[in-house]
């Protein structure tokens, strides 16, 4: 649990040199992935968790007619990012936790919304390289997906500009459920609704790029300016979300009585 | 004095209008041709929709305002509000949506055809169910987290349904709203007219109680602070 | 205007009143036609009745359970408030 003074003190960085967002974003994120390297944890179980989904979707999918797998395909793509993006979201800011590190963090001279932007990073390419192992698999398991070997510049860009929108949402409230004491279970309750209409859009843009619609490239365009949004509107309310809280005293000190008022 | 006339006022407001849009509703408004007597559910239908966006959208200002004004009085004012509307999205959302699929039963033949409206609006509830499911479990704390929650729900308001109608695109949808003969037209304000003050009265009784809950908590914890220094031993 | 009509009509053939006039266009089949257009009408219009009963009794309930809600939220914050105000009356 975070300590109140620390989150309280203003940050540190007003005196400092003052070093880009960009280059303290990449310093915490280099730092983040220098760990991933050394245990592999995150990478390992996210790309084990894909391949057990993979082999689900095969079994259960293979005899799926062809007019079929252009529905089906973006469901299990999508679903499977879902999925892993949770599961890559929750142990995102479990290691700051368990070693108390946020608070460390936090006390360095840092821009705040760089810790955002560095978590995003790695959650990003943890989870599109598991949309990276997914698709050509996916392309290989089912003809109607072949598009994503023909076109692998499309099928690239949907898939990062896809998880970027569930990225950037997921950072923010993994961030804010690192702070709060650890019910870890709300993640997903509050991500799937929350994600919901960027997958449905990525959901869309990929049966556009399944069917060679020709709407795909506008399609793609507003999922980039969707992102655009997601990433602004999370990066503002990081700081606040983060530095934690204005909870009423009868909260944070249960002692005054038994229960608070409804 | 005023403040806890008003929500009175407004429940007065919605007590006249209510009888009033009910019987201009069904004896003075024709009955629509192609769908029968069934369509007068639309004059309390729509206008709850646009009264569920309406709350959701608060919510989201609230909220983003309560977030930036940290542990000042206006933020407590903001987070009530918020939490007021955003149990309110659940309440009207509900009334959406079953009143839709009674609708759809009679109209369609089914009562829920994942028609894009249907769809986004479930969608939208299902956020603001988040919002209130936070705020009701989550840890000490985790109110900025849900005020964020509410921030994302108001920004996602006209991207759900943005990305719900592209999604539907192969779809039919029948537009009802905006082909509407006047006379229908004139009915449905006074239905509007009595939904907003029911809900606006609502929302101020709830605005009140969260501020009397969060008085009731200073007031509580100063007694535990006295308390404590006179056990202590220091002098009261 | 059927008002104006009918001491018209009625004045129109006083003497015949008991002369036999045959009913034209009703024939069987006519009748029984009207008669199942009128009965799913009849049909359309309960059903369409009984939703917009079911709707409006859904909306107004919702309303009032929301309300019984408050309501039972106040009381608890008066009980919460008379506790508070006997712990200071006793210290």
């Amino acid at each position: 649990m975070l300590d109140a003074a620390v989150l309280a003190a203003p940050p540190c960085d007003t005196t400092a040199p003052v070093v880009p967002l960009a280059r303290q974003a990449w310093l915490l994120a280099k730092n983040d992935l220098r760990q991933e390297l050394r245990d592999l944890e995150l990478v390992l179980t996210a790309a084990f968790f894909t391949l057990v989904v993979l082999v689900m979707f095969a079994l259960a999918f293979a005899a799926l007619p062809a007019a079929d797998q252009t529905l089906a395909v973006p469901g299990m793509l999508w679903l499977a990012v879902a999925f892993v993006g949770a599961l890559t979201l929750t142990r995102i800011f479990d290691r700051e936790r368990e070693a108390d590190t946020l608070r460390a963090v936090l006390t360095w001279p840092v821009d705040r919304v760089a810790i955002y932007f560095s978590k995003l990073g790695v959650t990003l390419l943890v989870i599109t390289g598991c949309g990276a192992l997914l698709m050509p698999a996916l392309g290989l398991l089912f003809p109607a997906a072949e598009v994503f070997w023909q076109r692998p510049l499309d099928a690239a860009a949907l898939l990062v500009l896809g998880c970027l929108a569930y990225a950037a949402v997921g950072a923010l409230f993994a961030a804010g459920l690192a702070t709060a004491s650890g019910k870890n279970v709300l993640l997903s309750v509050i991500l799937y609704p929350l994600t919901s209409p960027a997958l449905i859009f990525a959901l869309v843009s990929t049966r556009a790029l399944l069917e060679g619609h020709a709407q795909f490239h506008t399609y793609l365009g507003q999922l980039a300016a969707l992102d655009a949004v997601l990433v602004a509107v999370a990066s503002w309310l990081f700081e606040p979300v983060l530095l934690g809280s204005n909870a009423r005293p009868a909260e944070r000190r249960p002692s005054a009585r038994a229960k608070r008022t409804p | 004095m005023i403040k806890h006339r008003l929500p009175l006022l407004f429940f007065a407001v919605a007590a006249l209008a209510t009888p009033y849009s009910v019987q201009r509703i069904f004896l003075h408004t024709g009955i629509e041709k192609k769908m029968g007597t069934v369509q007068k559910i639309f004059y309390f239908h729509v206008p709850l929709a646009w009264i569920m966006m309406a709350l959701g959208i608060t919510c989201g200002v609230a909220a983003a305002i309560q977030l930036r004004k940290a542990a000042t009085g206006r933020s407590r004012m903001a987070e009530s509000l918020s939490i007021a509307a955003g149990e309110l999205v659940l309440v009207t959302g509900l009334g959406v949506l079953i009143t839709g699929p009674i609708w759809g039963h009679a109209t369609w033949g089914r009562a829920w055809t994942w028609d894009a409206r249907q769809v986004s609006t479930g969608l939208l509830w299902l956020v603001f169910a988040a919002f209130v499911l936070l705020r009701r479990y989550g840890a000490a704390g985790s109110e900025r987290l849900a005020a964020a929650l509410a921030v994302f729900g108001a920004v996602d308001v006209p991207v759900i349904y943005y990305a719900v109608k592209i999604w539907k695109t192969t779809h039919p949808t029948t537009d009802v709203v905006g082909s509407l003969p006047a006379q229908m037209w004139n009915s449905l304000w006074p239905a509007l007219g009595a939904l907003v003050c029911l809900t606006v009265g609502v929302l101020l009784v709830r605005i009140r109680q969260e501020q009397d809950a969060a008085e009731l908590d200073d007031a509580w914890i100063a007694l535990d602070d006295r308390g404590r220094a006179l056990t202590l031993g220091g002098a009261p | 205007m059927r008002r104006e009509d009918a001491p018209a009509a009625a004045t129109a053939k006083p003497d015949k009143d008991d002369a036999y006039e045959p009913v034209t266009g009703r024939d069987q089949e006519t009748v029984q036609c009207v008669r199942a257009c009128e009965a799913e009408a009849a049909a359309k219009t309960a059903s369409d009745y009984e939703h917009v009963v079911w709707a409006y009794g859904v909306l107004w309930s919702l309303f009032a359970g929301y309300g019984v809600l408050l309501w039972r939220r106040a009381v608890a914050q008066r009980q919460d408030l008379a506790e508070l105000r006997r712990r200071i009356d006793e210290a």
